[in-house]
This record gives structure tokens, sequence and C-alpha cells, in this order.
């Protein structure tokens, strides 16, 4: 009899508990009028789809400033969603999080980051970080890029040579010859690499490529720029579209992402060639022997152009303080230690395998890039820090529109459709042009 | 049932009404205020985690609720309307009603057959019901991941076994070209992953079927396969039905294992990605509502429809 009543006291308080526990957690995590000031003492949460730097280099920053730093790596698609969810909600979700380049102009116009200008001289740091530009929106910096991303041709010298190609191609007209002259001379049945799954890797791949035939894809206010066929977006989807068409892309590659491509393709020396491939692949990928077969066989090739040497097209990460930050301070004090450039610069691996950031390759500060050059740390370093500083551009100039992922969704759809056949080039260009038209207007 | 047994009926709750809190009832018991606390937790969960959304849902989606065109207001049947009017969605319709079909028939009729080969006890039985519930509780995807490995038109292993027999003289694309084929294929992974529960689910009927019964079906004459049609089949219903109804909740809402095989492609999107995109892509959160919505709506339907046609009172 005591057991029982004993039981029913501990069921009776434990019922309570969950009842407090329901109603807590149902009470949602409002921060209401904005995060503190403190930069001291305080434990901040850190968002990136990314590892967190060594854990010495964290309690360094630690002892230095007295915050904490709670790291948590969360997938790409998640994040977003968490982010859109929290801001939303208008509910704590992390003090410093992920500002992709092509949300900035979502985030920018919905006002969910503070601006970065109110707590870092953003001008001071333009000149220093070539790809700030890509996170303006509205005259704000929404973000800082805490790594350098270009989109860059990528060459498998040794195959390009074993088809009797000894000068590498400088004009689009060029590349695509020697394309087919390796087709042809039955060094690689397929020589060229063009992720057409439907996903975020294909619209970007069709941007260098528009970039690399002399165009643009918006106006400064939304409008198409490729409806016509005489327009370079036009010629560059119809470009690849023929590429595979012609049986110089993989027919498998209709459902190739590009990571997906650069890992099995080009890492594996099936296909010759990614016109639009990832800064730092060559050191991170396809020079490392675990990873690649083609070690020591790819190089950077500058934009085969219409007329010469092309730009590369802009796809950083950044990091931004969200509008429910619990200690925006902090958090931008975070940031700051995050993308100064000795730590960049530690994180690629400039002073030992100790200090590096696993998947961390090219710093976004020119200086960081410059040390790892000159320590010889990266491969093709000098090349790689003379595109970011002249010839890396944003997509969108004047950062990209709030619809952006709407327009993106429409162009890698209607790309990927025109490349099985069940939808023409024209039809493709004319469904992203509505969407484009629709959006804008 | 020995329920006399039952500890439980010395603390019976008295019918509602015949007592209030703190005072005797009319036959001297107290109220009871135990079970009452026990069950709120769980009350409030439901009413929060699921009620309250649905409610919000509901009423959302006849409102223009757009992050990036505020305020809200009200909008009355828009939101559907625009969803009917994009090819997208449409497209997606058709996608997700051919997931039904192949993934509630392929699972309901693999887990008859997996359950009915599991129903008598045989040496290693229990390891292989273990092995058999590994992709059920691998997530999906993890498995759209594997199976990206097997189906992959490059460097698939499928490709590979079959040219390596001479099935086939070269390399075949099985996503993103066909829609058809498309659709199989993903939804082999996810009938491999749905298999699992279906088998367990339909295997549980089986074992409250009597062996008694089997044995005077012998003794009449009765073959394996009149057996089969006449007692086991007509007495697992209750477990084939609910099978049946986990298999159109999963296959409607079928989200991992397009997306990570098929990308946003429309040969394979679903509704549920349509959703996602929607909302947390576009930022249209009463368009995302409605469509929800709709997903509820039809999974109501298809699952009342499943039990009025499949599920009977089974009594032994």
């Amino acid at each position: 009899m005591t057991a029982f009543r004993y039981s029913r006291t501990v069921y009776l308080a434990g019922a309570l508990v969950l009842v407090g526990a329901v109603a807590t957690g149902c009470g949602g995590g409002k921060s209401g009028s904005g995060g503190s000031d403190k930069t001291t003492g305080v434990t901040i949460t850190v968002a990136l789809a990314t590892e967190p730097p060594p854990q010495a280099s964290i309690d360094a920053f630690t002892k230095s400033t007295g915050i904490t730093v709670k790291w948590t790596n969360t997938d790409w698609d998640s994040l977003q969603t968490k982010i859109a969810a929290a801001a939303t909600a208008k509910t704590y979700f992390a003090d410093a999080t992920d500002v992709d380049w092509s949300r900035v102009g979502q985030l920018g116009k919905l006002n969910w980051f503070y601006p970065m200008e109110n707590y870092l001289d953003t001008k001071a740091l333009a000149a220093e970080m070539p790809q700030l530009t890509s996170f303006s929106s509205n005259g704000h910096v929404v973000g800082i890029p805490y790594d350098a991303s270009f989109l860059v041709t990528t060459v498998n010298k040794k195959l390009f040579t074993k088809a009797g190609i000894s000068t590498m191609p400088t004009t689009i007209d060029e590349y695509t010859a020697d394309l087919k002259q390796i087709k042809s001379k039955n060094v690689a049945q397929y020589p060229l690499n063009i992720p057409f799954a439907a996903a975020e890797g294909l619209s970007t791949y069709w941007y260098q490529t528009t970039a690399a035939f002399g165009g643009t894809i918006l106006d400064g206010s939304g409008k198409p720029q490729f409806a016509t066929p005489d327009s370079p977006g036009y010629r560059a989807a119809q470009w690849m579209v023929d590429a595979i068409k012609q049986g110089l892309v993989p027919p498998g590659n209709i459902n190739v992402a590009d990571s997906q491509g650069q890992q099995t393709l080009m890492a594996k020396g099936v296909v010759a060639s990614t016109f639009a491939d990832y800064s730092g692949n060559v050191g991170s990928l396809y020079s490392v022997p675990a990873s690649s077969t083609v070690v020591d066989q790819v190089a950077y090739l500058s934009t085969p152009g219409v007329g010469g040497a092309g730009p590369n097209m802009s796809n950083p990460d950044g990091i931004g303080i969200p509008r429910q930050a619990k200690y925006p301070a902090a958090a931008a004090k975070f940031i700051d230690w995050f993308t100064n450039a000795q730590n960049q610069a530690d994180f690629a691996g400039a002073s030992g395998p100790d200090k590096v950031m696993p998947g961390y390759f090219l710093p976004s500060r020119l200086a960081g890039m410059t040390e790892l050059t000159e320590k010889g740390k990266l491969i093709g370093g000098q090349q790689l820090a003379d595109l970011l500083k002249n010839s890396a551009k944003p997509v969108f100039p004047q950062g990209a529109p709030s619809w952006y992922p709407e327009f993106s969704k429409s162009v890698y759809t209607s790309l990927h459709a025109a490349a099985t056949g069940s939808m023409s080039v024209d039809d493709a260009i004319k469904a992203m042009a509505g969407t484009a038209n629709k959006l804008s207007s | 049932m020995t329920v006399g047994t039952h500890s439980g009926r010395r603390h019976d709750v008295p019918p509602t009404g015949t007592a209030g809190p703190g005072r005797a009832g009319p036959r001297g018991r107290r109220f009871d205020l135990l079970p009452y606390a026990l069950v709120t937790p769980l009350a409030l969960f439901i009413l929060a985690l699921a009620l309250v959304p649905a409610g919000v849902t509901i009423v959302q989606s006849f409102f223009r609720v757009d992050e990036l065109d505020p305020p809200t207001r009200f909008n009355g049947l828009a939101n559907f309307r625009d969803l009917f009017a994009d090819g997208a969605i449409r497209s997606s319709l058709v996608n997700t009603g051919l997931y039904v079909v192949i993934g509630v028939l392929l699972s309901t009729v693999l887990g008859i057959v997996m359950a009915v080969t599991l129903q008598r006890p045989f040496r290693g039985r229990s390891i292989l019901i273990a092995v058999l519930i590994l992709p059920w509780a691998l997530p999906g995807v993890v498995e759209g991941l594997v199976w990206t490995g097997i189906w992959d038109a490059n460097i698939g292993l499928l490709n590979s076994v079959l040219t390596s027999t001479h099935l086939i003289s070269h390399y075949q694309v099985f996503l993103g070209q066909h829609r058809f084929l498309t659709i199989l294929a993903i939804e082999l992974v996810q009938v491999w992953q749905m298999t699992p529960l279906s088998t367990l689910l339909i295997l549980a009927s089986l074992q409250n079927i009597p062996s008694e019964l089997y044995e005077a079906a012998v003794l009449d004459g009765c073959t394996p396969w009149q057996a089969l049609r006449r007692i086991t089949l007509p007495l697992a219903r209750p477990g084939i039905a609910i099978a049946m109804v986990q298999a159109v909740i999963a296959t409607l809402n079928v989200f991992d294992q397009p997306y990570v095989l098929n990308g946003s492609a429309d040969t394979g999107a679903s509704l549920t990605m349509q959703t996602y995109f929607i909302s947390f892509q576009n930022l249209d959160f009463g368009e995302g509502y409605a469509l929800s919505l709709l997903i509820t709506v039809a999974t109501l339907i298809l699952s009342l429809g499943v039990v009025k046609l499949v599920y009977r009172q089974v009594e032994f």
C-alpha cells in the first residue's frame, strides 16, 4: 500500500512536470525587442553548413574575448529552412548563421539580418574582400563572405595533350572545337562535364556560361536579358543543350549534380573539362590521391569567352547575424575573428594541419590568399588570387533579387527539361524569361 | 481475455459528474485526479503540436501570407486557384498519384508475401526479421544516397551488372529522362523502406490466427493456396488495412527519395516537395498552407477509403 501511494505521488509529480514542460515548450522563444550588447561572458550559437574550426582555435577566441562558441553544423537545405522558419516566427535560432549569396535579396528585403556595417567597417573590408559586393542589398551589407568561391574552368591537360592539343583554348569556339577533337580522337568518349540535374548547380553553370558568352542574366530591374536567340544567355543555353545532344556530355549527366560530377567524372578522368567548376577544386579534390585518379593533371583555365578571357561568377558563402540573435555584438566579434586574414589562411592550411578547418580552402580576404600562395600551400594560388581580385564578378551586380529562389528553380527545371528533350531550348528560355518577367513586375 | 484480473479495476474513475474535485461521490468515492493528470500532458501535446497547427493551417490557407508581400490579408480561395493553375503543381499531382498507386500496391503485396513467409517459426527467423527492419530504420536521405549509387547512369551498380551480364549493350538513364521510369525507380526505394513495417503489421495479424484453423483445414483437404486465400488473407485484413494506410500516408508525403535521387525535376517532384519550395524558398506560406491542407484532406479520404474497403472486424 505504501508502495502504491509512493507511485501515485511520483506519477502525479511526473505528470505535472510534463504539463509544465509542454506549457514551456509551447510558449515559444520570442526574443522580442532585440539582443544584448554584451560581448563577454556569453555563449553564442554559430550555425553553418560546415565543420567548425579546430577546437584549439575556438578556445583561443574564447580565452581572448570571453565569448564561448557553440557550433552547429547543419546541412545547407535544412539550415535555410531553419533560418526562414525562425525569422518568420521571430524566434531565436542562432547568433550567427549562413548568408548564402543567392538569398541576399530575400534577406535584405525582409530585414531578417542586422546590417553588418553597424558592427564592422565594411567599407574597409570591401577593398580586401572582392566578393563582399555579392552581399549587398538595398545599400546594406547582409553578410560577410567567409570563403572565396567563384566559378572557373578546369581542364585535364593530360587528356587535352593526348588529343594533340598543345595550346589551351582562349575562346568558347576554340574550347568547343577542342572538346570535339578529344571526342573524335576517342581520348574521352564524353569530354565535357555539365551537371544537368534539376538543382542549383545547373543554374550557376548557365550563369557562368552566359557570362562567358558576354552577357548578363537580369538587368537592374530584374528583367530577363536572355530572351532573344542572339542574346548571350540564349546562346549559352543552346550551347549547353547542344553539348549533351552531340555527345560531348555523358548522357547520364541528366541526373548528375555539380559536386557529384566533379567527384565521379572529373576527378576520375572520365571527362576532360568542366566549364563552370568551383574554385579550389584543383587543390582540394583533383590533387588529392584519396579522391582523385588525375593528380597533377588538372589545371585552372581562364574562362574561354567570346573574344578572349571571360569573367568568373561569384558564389561565396557568407555569415551574418539574424535579427533574433541573443548576442549580436558578441556574434559580430566572432565574425570579425572568423574572417580575419590570418585565421582564414590558417584554416586553409597555411600554418600546418593543426589549424586547418575541414572543408575550408579559399580565404575571402586577398591577404589570406596571398599568404597561402606565398607559402606554397595553395595549388594554382597565384592564378586564383588574380582571378579573385580582377575577374570574379557578382552574378547580380545589384544583389540577387528577393525572388531569386523561384527564378532559379525555373532556370534549372527548364534547362533540365531541355536537356532531356521534353522541352525545346526556345520553350525553356520562354519559361525562364516568363518567370523573371512575372516576378519582377 | 482475463480482464477480470486487471489490477486497475480497484481504482476505477467514477462516471463524469458523479463527484466534484475533492468531494465524496454519491457512493462515497473521492474524485481521482491522477488519470486526468496523466492524460493532460499527452492531450496538451496533441493540442499544441497537432490540433493548433492544423487549425492555423486551415485558417491561413485562405489568407495571403507572403513574407515578401506583407501584410497578411484574406484572399478567399485564391491560394487554391493559384495552385491548380500552376503547371508544376499539376505535374506533381500526377507524380504523387503514381507514387501512391505503385507504393501502396507493391509494399502491400510484398508485405503479405514476407509476413506469410515469416508466419511459421524456422531457424534464423528472428535474425531475418531484424535484418528486414534495417531499411525501415534508415533515414530517407541516406537511402536516397545509397540508391544513387545503384541507379546512377554513369557509374551506377545496376548499369554495371546489366552490361557485364550482357542484358544491355550500353549504360541506361534510369532517372530523370522518362517520367514513369523515374517514378518507378524512386518508388522502389520507398517501397524498400516501407515494406518492413507493412510486413510487421501484417505478421502481427497473422500471429493471432489460431493454428487449429489450419489444422482443421488440412483435415478437410485444403491446399496451402486455398488456406492462404480462405483463411490467412481474410483474417489478416485488419493488419493489411493498417499497413495500407501507413503506405498511403508515406507515399502521399514522399519527399526525401525524389529530392535526393532526382532533384527538383518535373519528372519526379512530389506535392510535398512543392510545399517545401512554395513555403521555404518562395516564402509564400499562404499557398504552402493551402497545399498542405489539400494533401491532408487527400490523405484522410484515401485512408478512409482503404479502411472501408479492406478493414474487417475479425473475431476468433
